[in-house]
C-alpha cells in the first residue's frame, strides 16, 4: 500500500504543478469564466450581463448591470473602474442584505475566471485601467471621543438627509432616491450591524472616500479628512453591537470584512 | 402453477424489487433555488451531486448567511417544499432463475410505478434549519419519512466546527446514495453483507445507505474544504436492546479537499470513514416473539475504508473521479447460530462523472464500477466467492431546462451486475437494467 501511495502523490503533485503557471499569473480565463457565470450568476445578472436575469424582476436591490462598468464596491476613486481585487472582494464577502451570496466556497481560481468574463460585458475594461486604490490610513482607536466627533460629522455632511437622524435609512430624501438605471433604491439602515460588502472599519472607510458609483451616495474624498472619515466609521460602529470595534487602533487582522 | 401465472408472479416480483431499489429519494431541492434565485447548477456539479458551493451551503445548515435565510426575510410566497418524481421505462433481465420449467432468464419491461419524494427543507430561524422528506406515494399507498431532522448551526462560540443535527439523517458517506447521479443502480458496498444464503438475521439489517435515527455532530472550515462528521445513532431496523441507546452505533467521516488552481487537476480530496453498529443477539420474548426494546448481548457489524477524489479539467466542468474502498465484518453472533465465524468482505467503487464544457453545462455523463469480494464466509461449507459481485453502470443525463424554479432532464442509464453462485444450481446471476426516465423537480 505504501508503494501505491508513494506513486499516487507524485502524480497528483505533477498534475497540480502542470498548471501552476496559469494561477501564478493571476489572470482569469474568460472562456472558462463564461461557464462559471452560466453556472452561478446568470439567473440574476442575465445572459448579456444586463442585470435582467430570470430572477431579477423579483428582487430588490436589482442585480448589477455590468455593461457600463459602474460598480459600487471599489477601492478606486469615484468614477474609476474597480480592480480585480475589488470584484473578488465582493465575490468572497457577498453583499449582506441582498441576494448576492458569498462565493467564497468556489475558490480563487473560479473567481478569477468569472471576473475575467464579467469584464467582457463592458468595453471600458478594454479601454481603461482602474485608477490606483485610495490610501487608507491606519485606524485610530475606537473611543467615545471619536464617536462623538463622528456624530458631529454625520450632521456636518448632512448624512441624515438620506440615512435619517437615527441612521435607519429613513431620511427626508429616502423615498426619492434612484440609481443610475432608474431603479428606486433605499438608503442603507446603518443600525443593522452589517455593511453590505464587509464589516471591517476599512470597508466602511472605503465607502466614504470612494462613494458608491451608480447611486446617490457620493464620494467625500474632497471634503472629508482622513481623521473625520475614521470618526464617521466609529460613529456608525457605535450604532450597533454587531460591528466589531477596533479599540486599540491595531492593524485589522487578515481577512477583515468577511461575513 | 401455470406458466402464465408463474410469469406474472415473477414479473411482479421483479417490479417490486426494482421499486425498492429505486426507493431511496434523491435530494436536490428546488425550494432553495426559488428562495435564493439560484439555478440548480449553483449547488450541483451535475444533478444531484453537490459541488463546492452546494456542499458549503448544506454544511451551513442551508444558509447563505447574508440576511436572507430566516423565513421572515424571505418572500411571503416562499414555501419550503419541492417535489421530485421520475416517470421511467425500465427493462430488466435476470439470468439463471429457478422455475418449474427449469433454469430460465427472466426479462421484463414497462413503465415503472414511480414513487415521489416530497422534499421539505429550509431555515426555521437563524442557525436552526430542518429537513423532512416523506417518500413513497406510489400506487401501493405506502408513504414513510425517509428523513426528518433539525439542525443547529454554530452551537459553540459561533464556530462552524460545532453543529448538531438531531433526527433521522443520512450519515455522511463518501458518495451519497441520496445524491448519486445513478438513478437505477445502488452503491453495492453500502448495503452488502456476507452470507447471502444465511437465514434471516440481524447481520443483514444494517445499511450504510439507510438513514439512521440519532445525533450527528459535524463541523467544517469556512469553505468546507476540511470536514468531519460523527453520527451516534440507534442502528436501523433493530428490535432494540436494554441500553440507553437501544442499538448503539457510531459513524465517523473525515475529509480534506485540496485546490490546485490548475485547469489540469483542479481539485483532489482524501477521506476516511468507518462505522461500528450493534444489534442485539438475545431477546426477552412474549409468546416466542422478541419484545421490542428487550434485546441484549449486542454484537457488532463494522465497515471502514477510505476515499480519494480528483477533479480533472476545470472545476466548472470537471471530470470527477471518486474512488471508495471499504472492508466490512459482521459478527458471527448476528447470524444466530448459522455461522461459525464472522463474515468479512472488501469492496468499493470507482465512479466517474463528466460535465462537458459544451452547451452550457446541460450534459452529464457518468459511469461506475462496483465490486464486492467476500473474504470469510460466515456459513460453514460456503464457497469462498459466493456473493461476489461486479457491477458496471453507464449513463447520460441531459438537462432540458434548469432554472431558479425547477429542473427537468432526460436520464438514460444501463447497469449490469453479476453475482457469483446465487442462481439456480449455484450458477451466477446476471441482472441488467435499462432505464429511460424523465426526471423532474419543482
Amino acid at each position: 500500500m505504501s508503494t501505491r501511495i508513494a506513486t499516487v502523490f507524485p502524480i497528483l503533485a505533477a498534475l497540480s504543478l502542470g498548471a501552476g503557471a496559469s494561477s501564478a499569473a493571476e489572470v482569469g480565463d474568460a472562456q472558462q469564466g463564461k461557464l462559471i457565470y452560466q453556472r452561478y450568476c446568470v439567473s440574476c445578472h442575465g445572459e448579456r450581463g444586463n442585470g435582467q436575469g430570470e430572477f431579477a424582476d423579483w428582487i430588490t436591490p436589482k442585480p448589477r448591470d455590468y455593461r457600463q462598468g459602474t460598480f459600487k464596491w471599489r477601492s478606486t476613486p469615484s468614477g474609476s473602474l474597480p480592480t480585480d481585487a475589488d470584484l473578488e472582494r465582493v465575490l468572497i464577502n457577498g453583499l449582506y442584505g441582498t441576494y448576492m451570496p458569498s462565493w467564497n466556497a468556489i475558490g480563487h481560481h473560479q473567481r478569477l475566471d468569472v471576473i475575467a468574463y464579467i469584464k467582457t460585458f463592458s468595453p471600458r475594461f478594454a479601454a481603461e485601467k482602474p485608477q490606483a486604490p485610495i490610501a487608507i490610513p491606519p485606524e485610530p482607536p475606537y473611543t467615545t471621543e471619536s464617536v462623538a466627533r463622528g456624530a458631529a460629522a454625520y450632521k456636518k455632511f448632512n448624512c441624515s438627509q438620506c440615512h435619517g437622524d437615527s441612521a435607519q435609512g429613513d431620511g427626508p430624501s429616502a423615498h426619492e432616491l434612484k440609481d443610475d438605471w432608474g431603479n428606486q433604491i433605499v438608503p442603507y439602515d446603518l443600525t443593522q450591524g452589517h455593511v453590505k460588502c464587509g464589516n471591517g472599519g476599512n470597508d466602511i472607510y472605503r465607502v466614504f472616500i470612494a462613494g458608491l458609483s451608480g447611486t446617490p451616495m457620493p464620494s467625500f474624498a474632497d471634503s472629508v479628512s482622513p481623521a473625520e472619515a475614521w470618526d464617521l466609521v466609529h460613529f456608525i460602529q457605535s450604532l450597533s453591537p454587531g460591528y466589531a470595534k477596533n479599540l486599540t487602533g491595531a492593524a485589522a487582522p487578515s481577512g477583515e470584512g468577511s461575513p | 402453477m401455470s406458466k402464465r401465472l408463474l410469469s406474472l408472479v415473477l414479473r411482479i416480483g421483479l417490479c417490486a424489487g426494482l421499486s425498492l431499489a429505486l426507493a431511496a429519494p434523491s435530494s436536490a431541492i428546488p425550494a432553495f433555488a426559488r428562495k435564493y434565485g439560484l439555478r440548480c447548477t449553483s449547488c450541483h456539479e451535475s444533478w444531484p451531486v453537490l459541488n463546492d458551493f452546494g456542499r458549503n451551503f448544506r454544511d451551513n445548515g442551508y444558509q447563505l448567511r447574508l440576511g436572507k435565510d430566516d423565513v421572515v426575510t424571505a418572500e411571503p410566497g416562499y414555501w419550503p417544499v419541492s417535489v421530485h418524481i421520475t416517470p421511467s421505462y425500465q427493462y430488466t433481465t435476470t439470468t439463471n432463475q429457478a422455475t418449474d420449467q427449469g433454469t430460465k432468464s427472466i426479462e421484463s419491461g414497462g413503465v415503472a410505478d414511480a414513487g415521489m419524494d416530497l422534499l421539505m427543507a429550509g431555515v426555521l430561524t437563524k442557525n436552526i434549519s430542518f429537513l423532512v422528506v416523506p417518500t413513497g406515494f406510489a400506487s401501493d399507498g405506502n408513504v414513510h419519512l425517509e428523513s426528518y431532522w433539525a439542525d443547529f448551526s454554530r452551537l459553540i462560540a459561533n464556530s462552524d466546527w460545532f453543529n448538531l443535527r438531531v433526527g433521522k439523517h443520512e450519515v455522511d458517506l463518501p458518495a451519497s446514495p441520496h445524491r448519486g447521479i445513478s438513478l437505477a443502480e445502488p452503491y453495492l458496498i453500502y448495503g452488502y453483507h456476507p452470507g447471502v444464503n444465511a437465514p434471516a438475521n440481524a447481520a443483514g439489517a444494517f445499511g450504510l445507505d439507510t438513514n439512521q435515527v440519532g445525533f450527528e455532530m459535524f463541523g467544517h472550515d469556512k469553505a468546507s474544504l476540511t470536514r468531519y462528521n460523527v453520527s451516534v445513532f440507534s442502528a436501523n431496523d433493530s428490535t432494540g436492546s436494554r441500553n440507553a441507546l437501544s442499538s448503539p452505533s457510531i459513524y465517523g467521516h473525515f475529509q480534506k479537499y485540496f485546490r490546485t488552481g490548475s485547469d489540469t487537476l483542479s481539485q483532489y480530496e482524501f477521506g476516511a470513514w468507518g462505522v461500528y453498529a450493534t444489534y442485539p443477539t438475545t431477546f426477552l420474548t412474549s409468546g416466542g416473539v422478541p419484545i421490542a426494546g428487550g434485546g441484549g448481548n449486542v454484537q457488532s457489524t463494522t465497515r471502514y475504508g477510505f476515499e480519494a477524489q480528483v477533479w480533472l479539467l476545470h472545476e466548472v466542468a470537471p471530470l470527477h473521479l471518486n474512488l471508495v474502498y471499504g472492508r466490512g465484518s459482521d459478527n458471527k453472533a448476528l447470524y444466530f447460530g448459522s455461522a461459525d465465524r464472522a463474515g468479512t468482505f472488501q469492496g468499493g467503487f470507482l465512479e466517474a462523472i463528466w460535465v462537458p464544457d459544451v452547451d452550457l453545462l446541460h450534459w452529464g455523463l457518468f459511469t461506475r464500477y462496483d465490486v464486492i469480494r467476500n473474504q470469510d464466509q460466515p456459513i460453514p461449507g460456503t464457497p469462498s466467492n459466493l456473493g461476489d459481485q461486479n457491477q458496471i453502470t453507464v449513463g447520460v443525463r441531459y438537462t432540458i431546462a434548469y432554472s431558479n424554479r425547477d429542473e427537468v432532464g432526460i436520464h438514460v442509464e444501463y447497469g449490469t451486475n453479476r453475482e457469483r453462485g446465487v442462481g439456480a444450481a449455484g450458477l451466477d446471476v446476471r441482472s441488467s437494467l435499462l432505464f429511460l426516465g424523465v426526471d423532474f423537480l419543482y
